[in-house]
């Protein structure tokens, strides 16, 4: 590309975050990959328990998120939310023990994959349950209006999710009471093996935040910068108690929606459309601050051996005991 | 000790706990200004506000989820369900979600929340506004789950599950709204999972449930004058349970009757009965383990029909006529 | 020409039918199809269709009577029509033109249905045992499925239906089911069935009435010879332990679920009373003029109540004995006594005796020496009762009170005490018996 071009893309990039946070966010995207690539291999050799959900292809969602809000935000996260788990500073050692079941995973091998949570970071909670999470994110947003305090609450939804009737009773009373909340839809395109365009008889997502009264926008997911700026947008407004804001990114989910989903209702060629370097959100971003495809290669290979080290850290550690099984049902 | 309703119980509780600690809220339809569909939260938004007295719209799911992502971030809610028909819309939120949450989060959060619903026949509500559900919530890990029987237990009982840390599901019998009794002014709470001996007898046990508990007394009055002296057990929290003073009193008398509105069918009695027969007191049974619940209908809308879809205090009488005269 | 109204089959397997109601009287007009009659099959009832209009004539059945499938019922008869010789003259009683013209039909109502009757004789069951709770008193098949279940439950598998309680008083009293006449519905033995037994069995009770003479000869007169010499010339102190059988129960209870076999609480007293003797021979001897006799072996007398008077069969060399061998033989002296089969050597060398009172309710009480032993030991009854734990708290226990008679001549109160004592321990600890 040309100078001109790069310096102004530089300056885009340098007008949101320094450099040294970019490459940060790079990282992450990286080693969220990473892990669900190795997941999967885990799958694949018979190593892991039950089922899985990657998000690979909507690495741009998870930091884009977390690089527009504060970590004493509350971050409601969905079943495929390993990279997001991440990139709210959940730590990876416990992701990959929790994951494979461990006593040293972050719920004591309590919850798997579709239940992670670390409240101390206020990452309250991946969810089973499609669309479940917007009601509990109402809870959250009447603690933070009666405490008075700055905080916010972002919960997501898929494009699946969304039409969950929760979703609708959530969004309702949040604008009606106002709550500091964030509606974010991470539709990638597919709920199960529906598509968007045939779930819903609208164009997007957001069309329904008028419904509701609240504002909505709808921007591409796989564009880390289209997604931080529409995640600050709806901070500044939720913080200043205007009310609850609901935002959709559009991205595209290149792995089945679990293991045993056998893709017959999408092609081949669509799919390596999305993986292409044109489309694919790594390195979209690492464009953006100048990197090369072996800079990437690089650092992919750095987060690969992080990922090792966390597996071999989860293959260690010990199950959990079952004398203490029944521990944490009731308080 | 002045006498006042069960409403008024509840109301008071409700008052109380929230003076106490301000990050009790109540979350409900109509519970505002309305005062609630039974007029259990009357006068309350006046004293503590709209933000602590939040009236939702048709929304269950919404409104119990709100409770349940508050009490995990730190506050105390009561939310209520009109009738205790409507938790259906609401299921996902209390079983996968509040009973749960807990423990799949590996004790991360506790989720101090209490629901509370009430349910039951005799209004001429139909099938859709006359459950007795509590035995579904029993059967679903994490949940706790009350039955006040009196205005004292009710105000008790409703403050004891507010300062738990569980999720409790609090079950009201509508025909007890107006029902009175003495109840302390001062605020008190009795224990969870702490069954009460109502009435002392030695021929027969009878194990009552909510409403039960005066229909039961009822009939011990009728009974007594036969020379048949029942003794009533209220379970009062039915999870968890304090079976052991059932046990002792089974092994005393060697016959029990159990009896809930709730379906017979897989009600709570049958949990009781096969604890009874799986406990001591089982070498003690000189009779089989007798219920008496609900027909398996849905609430008929005659009158008539109604009363006699779920047992009445005649139903009782003859029940334990027949374990005194050893016609099983 | 008259139309007869047949009854008709509705079921596949239906032979008879029952006549509930008539729908129509004698002379009534009827259509065809109108229905005429109610009747019913086992379960269902039916109605019966004029197959043609006219008049209904000439009722062959009463309301509760059973008839056979096509038998005729009715008759339909056109206007004017006289039902020649089958409709009954007003005024001739219907009894004879039964007789006449019901030759294919039962001439009785009967007092057992057919299905019922057939059932019974499948099923081996005495009709003439069964109460019928069909109209008039009539056997149904019902009835027969009853006594039939009822029959089985007894004879075929040798179980007798009983509630756990009476279970459990039957068990801790030694007393066989078989033995108990049952008041329960279904013949379920109640507690109070078996506790009625006990005092059945007391010896002067079914043979004394007020005004009447009990003979005083013989065994009875034996026994209360030696009873009043016992007690004139014995010098008795007596010990009183209140003995904790919870461990006794459990121990039994084990013994039940490892081996599947029932030891009675006398087998358990015997082995321990047998171990204690052991450790404290003085209780074990006998008095001579100038000497006190060790004896040798143990030989535990079980006191036995017959009617005729008091039995002691005697338990050879118990310390030698399992438990599950003392039990057996427990249960063979009993059984022998109660036969009047007891041998010669059933009957001699007891050293200590144990009379258990309190199968038969008794709390506490003294029995009288049985010379030329020197102690007898009187077994009360298991009761609940509460006691304080190590914290003063008050928990609830299985007691039983056990009386030492003791021959002051030959055991000091310390003696005696020791070995109560040791017999408590071992009741309450039943693994002191292994070491």
């Amino acid at each position: 590309m040309s100078s001109e071009k790069a310096v102004k893309k530089q300056t885009k990039l340098d007008k949101v975050m320094t450099r040294d946070e970019a490459l940060n966010w790079l990282k992450i995207m990286l080693l969220g990959r990473a892990f669900e690539e190795n997941a999967e291999e885990l799958y694949n050799l018979g190593k892991t328990h039950g089922t899985m959900h990657l998000s690979i292809g909507q690495e741009a969602v998870a930091v884009g998120i977390r690089s527009a809000l504060k970590s004493t935000d509350y971050f409601f996260n969905t079943h495929r939310g390993h990279t997001h788990f991440l990139a709210w500073g959940g730590e990876l050692n416990g992701l990959m023990a929790e994951f494979m079941g461990k006593a040293t995973g972050v719920c004591h091998g309590r919850g798997g994959s579709m239940h992670i949570a670390d409240i101390k970071k206020n990452i309250i909670g991946s969810n089973g349950i499609l669309g479940s999470s917007t009601a509990l994110s109402l809870g959250y947003g009447i603690n933070v209006q009666l405490k008075k305090t700055e905080q916010l609450v972002l919960v997501i939804f898929g494009d699946g999710g969304a039409n969950e009737g929760v979703v609708h009773e959530s969004m309702n009373l949040a604008a009606i009471w106002k709550l500091p909340i964030i509606f974010f839809c991470e539709n990638n395109s597919f709920a199960m093996s529906m598509r968007f365009k045939d779930a819903v008889a609208i164009k997007a997502i957001s069309e329904r935040a008028c419904a509701y009264g609240m504002p909505g926008i709808t921007v591409d997911g796989n564009d880390v910068l289209a997604v931080n700026k529409a995640v600050k947008d709806a901070a500044d407004y939720v913080r200043a108690g205007k009310g609850p804001y609901l935002v959709e990114a559009i991205t595209y989910r290149v792995k089945g929606h679990s293991r045993s989903d056998r893709q017959n209702y999408r092609t081949r060629e669509e799919v390596k459309e999305w993986i292409s370097k044109e489309k694919d959100p790594i390195y979209r971003f690492a464009k953006l601050l100048n990197l090369t495809d072996e800079d990437v290669e690089k650092f992919g290979k750095e987060a690969k051996l992080e990922i090792k080290k966390a597996l071999e850290f989860a293959e260690n550690s010990p199950e959990p005991s079952i004398e203490n099984i029944e521990e944490g049902t009731y308080a | 000790m002045r006498e006042i309703t069960y409403v008024e119980a509840l109301r008071e509780a409700l008052r109380q706990s929230m003076e106490k600690d301000p990050n009790v809220i109540l979350i409900g339809e109509d519970i505002g200004v309305y005062g609630g569909s039974f007029g259990v939260t009357v006068g309350l938004i006046d004293l503590f506000g709209k933000e602590r007295v939040r009236d939702t719209p048709d929304s269950e799911a919404a409104l119990i989820g709100a409770c349940v992502g508050a009490a995990m971030s730190g506050l105390r809610p009561v939310g209520e369900i009109m009738f205790s028909d409507f938790v259906v819309d609401a299921m996902d939120q209390i079983t996968m979600q509040a009973a749960k949450t807990r423990y799949m989060f590996g004790a991360q959060v506790t989720i101090p929340t209490v629901i509370r619903l009430p349910g039951g026949s005799g209004t001429g509500a139909a099938a859709q506004h006359s459950e007795c559900l509590e035995n579904w919530f029993v059967h679903m890990p994490g949940l706790k789950v009350v039955v006040p029987s009196n205005p004292y237990d009710a105000k008790g009982l409703l403050m004891a599950s507010i300062q738990d840390n569980n999720p409790i599901m609090f079950f009201e019998h509508k025909l007890l709204y107006r029902t009175k009794g003495d109840v302390p002014e001062e605020a008190y709470t009795i224990p969870l999972g702490k069954s009460r001996m109502v009435r002392e007898g030695k021929h027969i046990t009878v194990v009552a449930i909510s409403i039960m508990v005066s229909k039961a007394l009822e009939a011990a009055e009728i009974l007594a004058k036969e020379g048949i002296e029942i003794e009533i057990i209220d379970p009062r929290t039915l999870k968890p349970l304090d079976d052991a003073p059932i046990f002792e009193s089974v092994v005393k008398t060697g016959k029990v009757l159990i009896v809930h509105e709730a379906v017979k069918n897989s009600g709570f009695g049958a949990e009781i009965a096969a604890r009874i027969a799986d406990s001591p007191a089982f070498f003690y049974l000189d009779a089989p383990i007798k219920r008496l619940g609900g027909m398996d209908i849905p609430i008929p809308y005659n009158r008539y029909l109604e009363r006699k879809a779920v047992p009445q205090v005649e139903d009782i009488v003859d029940e334990v006529r027949k374990l005194a005269r050893n016609e099983f | 020409m008259s139309t007869p109204i047949i009854m008709p089959k509705f079921g596949f397997n239906q032979e008879t039918s029952e006549i509930l109601e008539w729908l129509k009287k004698e002379g009534d007009s009827i259509d065809k199809g109108d229905p005429v009659a109610v009747v019913s099959t086992e379960k269902v009832s039916m109605e019966v269709e004029a197959p043609e209009s006219g008049l209904l004539a000439g009722l062959q059945y009463k309301v509760g009577e059973t008839v056979n499938i096509a038998s005729v019922i009715a008759y339909i008869v056109k206007p004017g029509e006289k039902l020649e010789g089958l409709a009954p003259a007003p005024g001739k009683p219907k009894s004879e033109v039964k007789e006449n013209q019901r030759a294919n039909v039962e001439e009785n109502i009967p007092s057992i249905t057919p299905v019922a009757s057939k059932l019974a004789q499948e099923l081996g069951v005495d009709i003439g045992t069964v109460t019928g709770s069909g109209p008039g008193g009539r056997v149904t098949r019902e009835d027969i499925e009853k006594a039939a279940s009822n029959k089985s439950k007894n004879s075929s598998t040798g179980k007798i239906p009983a509630t756990p309680a009476a279970k459990r008083v039957a068990n801790e009293s030694g007393i066989s089911l078989n033995n108990v006449s049952a008041s329960g519905p279904a013949g379920v033995v109640l507690s109070a069935d078996v506790l009625k037994t006990e005092k059945v069995t007391s010896s002067t009770t079914k043979i004394a009435k007020p005004g009447g003479i009990v003979p005083f000869s013989g065994m009875r007169k034996a026994i209360a010879l030696n009873m009043q010499r016992s007690y004139q010339e014995i010098p008795h102190i007596t010990l009183t332990y209140e003995v904790d059988m919870q461990a006794a129960s459990q121990l039994r209870e084990k013994v039940l679920k490892n081996t599947g076999k029932k030891i009675s609480f006398t087998a358990l007293i015997v082995k321990a009373v047998a171990w204690a003797l052991g450790r404290n021979p003085m209780v074990n001897s006998r008095l001579e003029t100038d000497q006190i006799v060790l004896l040798p072996s143990i030989n535990i007398g079980i006191a036995v109540a017959l009617e005729v008077g008091l039995i002691v069969p005697v338990l050879h060399d118990a310390n030698l004995k399992n438990i599950s061998e003392i039990n057996v033989e427990v249960e063979e002296l009993t059984t022998r006594s109660t036969n009047n089969r007891l041998r010669q050597s059933d009957l001699q060398g007891s050293t200590f005796t144990i009379s258990n009172l309190g199968m038969y309710g008794a709390d506490k009480f003294t029995s009288i020496i049985n010379p030329p032993e020197v102690a007898i030991l009187a077994v009360g009854r298991i009761r609940k009762q509460f006691v304080a734990d190590e914290m003063g708290q008050p928990i609830l226990r299985p007691m039983a009170s056990l009386t030492l008679s003791a021959d002051h001549r030959v055991l000091d109160g310390v003696v005696a005490a020791r070995f109560m004592t040791d017999l408590r321990d071992c009741l309450e600890q039943p693994g002191l018996m292994a070491i």
